[in-house]
């Protein structure tokens, strides 16, 4: 080896003019939804850092993780309502992400940014990236029509390196989910939209259960569903084995009850009872063996601010964000929604027309709209998968 | 972790690299904690250290502290190495929640400096391709601005306002709920 003088490094530019530096500064901004509307008014040089495109993937993909819960969806008559829950200024303007659809589209699944309709007459389903805008339709063949399957329920959620990985692709899978008309099976569909293909769906024996339309919890690698019938269980999806497989609940819960994860990665479900939420979850016991334990007791009484009149009325579980562990609770003629997090316990009211009926599907995502990105998908509007 | 066995402090010992600063100070480092810049880690593996490692950008000031850092952090991850064989899971877990926690809190007081200091630090992470550090200060800095607006931005960076008043007021009109 020559010893030829000392090796030099390239000078490094100084921070006013260096972009690179600054983008990596920018990138780590808060995704609270004001963070990028506020940079992009401190000088041009900022605003034209954060209103660019790539920056604004990448802004997008670091952030999946722990994407803020922006609010949530419910079905209105027309169309699909959003409503933002975040406190100002990172409150979003009432009527954003609202969709004009016909009274027939169900919001079946909102998870990882993508919500997931279902037409129930026409058998189309549409998954939609509020924030960006992408829709694509896609249509099961053969899931729905040869032997007279119903889509009762499903789920969209992005492969775990596109939530995690912080990865700019956007792929996703959607699972569909329904009983034959017997209630004797549950099938399952699986679509990928990296390929664009629907597997062949796959079954399992269920006699006496029914999908109910609670939403979906993802625990693991594993989608769990609520079956409710003649005895209550947990219909469990390996997304990695495409194996489902069913798990017994206790025999003494009510016939509304809602899938969730619970602390360290367990399988948990939670109901409301006698103004009491109750959780329970998946842990071995003393002889090793798993079942189910009562975890926690929530005590509405204590912790909603509630008049005494109010405090009467009848309350019912409309929703539950799995990633922020936060629980919806609408009260019947009180317009009122009321949000638990379950570990700080912080209580929020919102006031909405509130149908108890309906399901509030919980929205997290990186909300870059108004930045330049949405102009990108302008004529991408609907792509039709066969 | 730091009970090291004799042979492997020899074997570091042999490993020495000298880091020049701008102001002509060395400092000599084990190649363990000089690989953590990826610069200096293609240096050695081009062979190119001898009679050592010249940074004209880098004063001895932020030198020392940035070689703090990579001590710190190359010890971690050493022994996150030797720990592992040594240890039932979860007594490996324990030590690791222990020592995740040391570095986290040696990680807040290193970023305890003024604001000058810290562009120097991302400076000179970028520049030696540090990315641990580069992450940690670049974090630092996007923090101090959470919650600001723009004209507390302005005043606390010293940033001009270039923008026309067209164009502040096309932002505002797209995104007026950002500033309520």
């Amino acid at each position: 080896m020559a010893r030829r003088g000392r090796p030099s490094l390239p000078a490094p530019a100084p921070p006013p003019d260096n972009d690179d530096i600054l983008s990596e500064i920018l990138l780590r901004l808060t995704p609270a939804p004001s963070s990028l509307p506020r940079a992009s008014l401190v000088c041009k040089r900022w605003r034209r850092l954060v209103t660019d495109p790539a920056f604004l993937r990448r802004f997008r993909a670091r952030h999946r993780r722990g994407a803020p819960l922006l609010g949530f969806f419910s079905e209105g008559r027309p169309g699909i309502l959003f409503t933002p829950t975040l406190e100002p200024p990172d409150s979003l303007p009432r009527g954003c992400f609202s969709l004009p659809l016909a009274d027939e589209w169900r919001i079946l699944s909102c998870r990882h940014g993508l919500v997931l309709l279902l037409h129930s007459e026409e058998l189309q389903i549409l998954v939609w990236d509020p924030v960006t805008g992408e829709r694509r339709i896609a249509v099961p063949p053969g899931f729905l029509t040869s032997v007279g399957r119903m889509v009762c329920n499903g789920a969209v959620l992005r492969a775990a390196g596109d939530v995690h990985g912080g990865t700019e692709s956007s792929t996703f899978q959607v699972v569909l989910l329904g009983n034959d008309p017997e209630l004797t099976r549950a099938f399952v569909c699986v679509y990928s939209s990296e390929n664009g293909v629907w597997r062949d769906p796959i079954s399992v024996a269920c006699p006496g259960t029914f999908v109910t339309c609670i939403p979906s919890a993802f625990v693991g690698c594993s989608l769990y569903w609520y079956l409710i019938g003649d005895s209550a269980a947990i219909l469990e999806f390996d997304l990695d084995r495409q194996r489902l497989a069913l798990i017994d609940m206790p025999v003494e819960v009510p016939p509304i009850v809602w899938v969730i994860p619970a602390d360290g990665g367990a399988l948990g479900f939670l109901y409301l009872s006698n103004r009491n939420v109750y959780l329970w979850k998946r842990a071995a016991g003393g002889d090793g063996v798993v079942g189910w334990v009562l975890w926690r007791t929530i005590e509405l009484k204590n912790l909603l601010p509630l008049t005494s009149d109010e405090a009467l009325h009848p309350k019912k579980i409309i929703g539950f964000a799995e990633d922020d562990k936060v629980l919806l609770i609408g009260i019947r003629t009180t317009d009122f929604i009321f949000t638990i997090q379950l570990e700080s316990m912080k209580v929020m009211q919102f006031k909405i027309r509130l149908s108890l009926t309906s399901i509030y599907h919980p929205f997290s995502s990186v909300y870059t709209a108004g930045m330049g990105l949405d102009d990108e998908h302008e004529g991408n509007e609907l792509l039709l998968d066969a | 972790m730091a009970s090291a066995g004799s042979g492997d402090e020899k074997a570091a010992a042999a490993a020495m690299i000298t880091l020049i600063s701008s102001d002509n100070e060395k400092f000599e480092v084990t190649e363990a904690t000089a690989t953590l810049s990826q610069t200096i880690r293609h240096m050695i593996e081009d062979g190119c250290t001898d009679g050592g490692v010249p940074l004209p950008n880098v004063t001895s000031k932020i030198l020392a502290r940035v070689i703090e850092y990579c001590k710190k952090h190359a010890t971690a991850a050493a022994g996150e190495e030797g720990s592992s064989s040594s240890f039932s899971d979860a007594a490996f877990l324990e030590v690791d929640r222990a020592f995740l926690e040391e570095l986290e809190e040696f990680d807040d007081a290193f970023l305890e400096v003024d604001r000058a200091t810290l562009f120097d630090l991302i400076l000179a992470a970028n520049y030696l391709d540090i990315k641990g550090l580069l992450n940690l200060t670049c974090q630092k800095v996007a923090d101090s601005v959470k919650g600001k607006t723009p004209e507390q931005i302005r005043e606390m960076y010293n940033i001009v306002n270039d923008l026309t008043p067209e164009e502040e007021a096309e932002i505002r009109r797209e995104t007026q709920w950002a500033f309520e």
